[in-house]
């Protein structure tokens, strides 16, 4: 294989990413059987650990798995010390806390019951896992890429974000350079007058710099690119943005979740085509554009067939299906039991969403790691000699 | 020109404003009958809300900024981006609100409304804060930012104080809105002080009460103090600072409003 074609196989999309995550995301949302939830964040850390670049925001993965946690403790905690739920089982009993009038209904302390501790862990798990979802999806995912593919309604604001990212760390080196004229002059007080003698320059210095940034701009003829707005793009995008917040209102406030359904959709659709269309008043190329390919469908797909799939199971009515549906499909082990407690099963479609979980493994590559050798190892100028013994590969010989 | 005196709330912002409300007040909406769980209406909101974001930034943002505009508001947001981590976490110490809300006066609602969401963008990229909250915070401190430009007219000391005393509103209220869109996500269902949607919106209002009393309290109170007190501070230099450098973005001495609104020279 050539090198582009290894580019292309190694660069998934990073929408294609977030598809594959948030896919994973509204499937974890569809269940709180524990295994299935342990199945899924493994296969995502898989995935994540295989498939991860050395960037920066690769190694964001441990963060959100503190974060999920932490979740799940503090939960716990709130449902020792608020109480309530239900069961017989009980582990241990605090004692309870008689609070005043103002916050009747409420009861600190009391028994805590194995059922009601299963049924927080549960729920908390399901929360954790959607977080890692997200937590995935940022590790693998390239933002300033991301960014690139934008519509380009959202250009300038995009522009915006890419001037906000770049110069974040020139302003650290103005927070040296501001430090150190300080101390030149003998000023080393560490008070909160400091702060200002430090803070206000920095500020100061920043605007001159964008100052000198519109300059920039400017001479390079930006905002000299665009054309009128496109008549009617506005009205469009307000009315669908009105629609879809219409429909989320519908969806959960009664139990018209037909029209509910249609709303939202057609609202999502006519944003998407209107900021489309709004984007057409700009005359810019954009430099190197990702594409997006085949491989880049299939893992957003897969993330989407995931979604449907644990959805889709739980919509099923147990009663109309046949016993050996019930006994392969069987929509109720999505929601195990917790009063009475009973150990959760993994079913076979459930080893389908896992492993659609996994599928980008096979669709894309490893990222290859870049490993400069030094410009002076001649291994292989020596290896062309007559006779040549090759060199042991572990250690290079060079000299 | 967003530096003007007369202030032009687009529709674009109203219908975020009225999304918003929905959004953040989802637990007074949500009704048993419709069969949801709570922990699935926030994420219902965060795949709607960023479509409304994108119509609200493309509509204030894009077409109406000129190249100074833009470069200020990427320069603001970097120092935002670089203050957010320093902030991250302890006890409401959080030091971005202060900026949106003195760069929102100066600059005008417009202004403010895009610095506070692409600041908040921007920091969770570079905090790993990416996640499902991130959409509302981005329309909170938004919204943060939109109404400092929409207060009153004052000067001098009246400003610093009026400014301030906006900060220590404009915390509580962020706080209370992320806390009640994310409710269940913090305590959970069916403990004493989670959201139960078979109760009616006031037992569920002196629930959240109740819960945000125990939770966050200190944090939004922790935050007030650090604007207010940052505003007292800061503020008149930073003010000044800011007005400098939007005075020469008015460089057309005698523009006439046309029908449509400013022209710009070319």
């Amino acid at each position: 294989m050539d090198a582009e074609g290894t580019a292309t196989l190694t660069t998934v999309h990073p929408w294609a990413w977030w598809g594959w995550a948030i896919g994973l995301g509204i499937a974890v949302s569809g269940t709180t059987n524990p295994l299935l939830l342990a199945l899924i964040a493994t296969a995502m850390v898989v995935v994540v650990m295989l498939r991860r670049s050395d960037a920066p925001w690769a190694r964001s993965v441990r963060a959100y798995l503190l974060l999920a946690l932490f979740v799940i403790v503090m939960r716990v905690f709130f449902r020792i010390v608020f109480g309530g739920g239900t069961g017989d089982t009980v582990l241990f009993t605090l004692p309870s806390i008689p609070l005043p009038d103002w916050a009747a209904g409420i009861q600190l302390g009391g028994a805590v019951t194995a059922e009601a501790l299963a049924s927080t862990l549960y729920e908390a798990f399901r929360l954790a896992v959607m977080l890692l979802c997200v937590g995935a999806a940022n590790a693998l995912a390239n933002p300033r890429q991301a960014l690139r593919s934008v519509p380009a309604a959202l250009y300038e604001a995009s522009t915006a974000v890419v001037i906000a990212l770049s110069l974040t760390p020139q302003l650290i080196e103005s927070i040296a350079r501001v430090r150190r004229a300080r101390r030149l002059r003998g000023d080393s007080t560490t008070s909160l007058r400091a702060l200002g003698t430090i803070a206000l320059p920095v500020l100061a210095d920043a605007i001159d710099r964008s100052l000198a940034l519109a300059a920039g701009m400017e001479s390079r003829g930006f905002a000299r690119t665009r054309g009128l707005p496109v008549k009617g793009t506005l009205p469009v995008m307000l009315v669908s943005a009105s629609l879809a917040t219409m429909g989320v209102f519908l969806l959960l406030s009664t139990s018209y979740w037909q029209l509910a359904s249609v709303l939202l959709i057609v609202g999502v659709l006519g944003c998407g085509l209107g900021l489309r269309a709004a984007g057409g008043r700009l005359r810019v190329t954009r430099y190197r554009p990702q594409p997006w390919r085949g491989t880049d469908t299939l893992v957003a797909l897969s993330g989407a067939l995931a979604a449907a799939l644990v959805l889709g199971l739980g919509w099923l009515d147990p009663d109309s299906l046949g016993p050996a549906a019930l006994a392969l499909l069987d929509p109720q082990a999505l929601f195990p039991s917790t009063d009475p407690l009973v150990w959760p099963t993994v079913t076979a479609p459930m080893l389908l969403v896992v492993a659609l979980a996994l599928a980008p493994l096979p669709l894309t590559r490893r990222r290859r790691v870049a490993t400069v050798e030094s410009t002076r190892n001649d291994t292989r100028v020596r290896l062309l000699r007559p006779g040549a013994v090759p060199a042991p590969r572990a250690e290079p010989t060079w000299r | 020109m967003t530096g003007s005196g007369r202030q032009r709330i687009s529709w674009a912002v109203v219908v975020a404003l009225v999304t918003g409300t929905i959004a953040f007040g989802w637990p007074l909406v949500l009704r048993p009958e419709s069969g949801m769980r709570p922990e699935q209406a926030p994420i219902v909101f965060a795949l709607v809300l960023p479509l409304v974001l994108a119509v609200m930034l493309s509509e204030v943002v894009d077409g109406r900024m000129d190249a100074r505009t833009l470069a200020m508001l990427g320069v603001l947001a970097a120092v935002g981006t670089l203050l957010r981590p320093l902030s991250a976490g302890t006890a409401g110490f959080e030091l971005v609100f202060f900026l949106m809300i003195l760069a929102g006066r100066v600059y005008g609602a417009g202004f403010g409304l895009a610095l506070g969401a692409i600041t908040l963008f921007t920091s969770a990229l570079i905090t790993t804060g990416v996640g499902p909250w991130l959409p509302y915070q981005m329309l909170a401190a938004g919204f943060v930012g939109l109404f400092a430009g929409l207060l009153p007219p004052a000067s001098g000391r009246a400003e610093i104080w009026l400014l301030a005393g906006y900060g220590i509103v404009s915390a509580f209220a962020y706080g209370w809105v992320m806390d009640f869109a994310f409710w269940p996500f913090g305590v959970g269902n069916d403990t004493g002080i989670s959201f139960d949607p078979a109760l009616g919106p006031l037992q569920n209002l002196h629930r959240f009460v109740l819960y945000n009393i125990a939770t966050s309290m200190g944090w939004n109170l922790g935050r007030a103090l650090t604007n207010a007190v940052l505003i007292v501070l800061v503020g008149p230099a930073l003010l000044r600072l800011l007005r400098r450098s939007a005075r020469p973005a008015e460089f057309t001495p005698g523009f006439e409003p046309s029908q449509q609104g400013p022209e710009r020279t070319e």
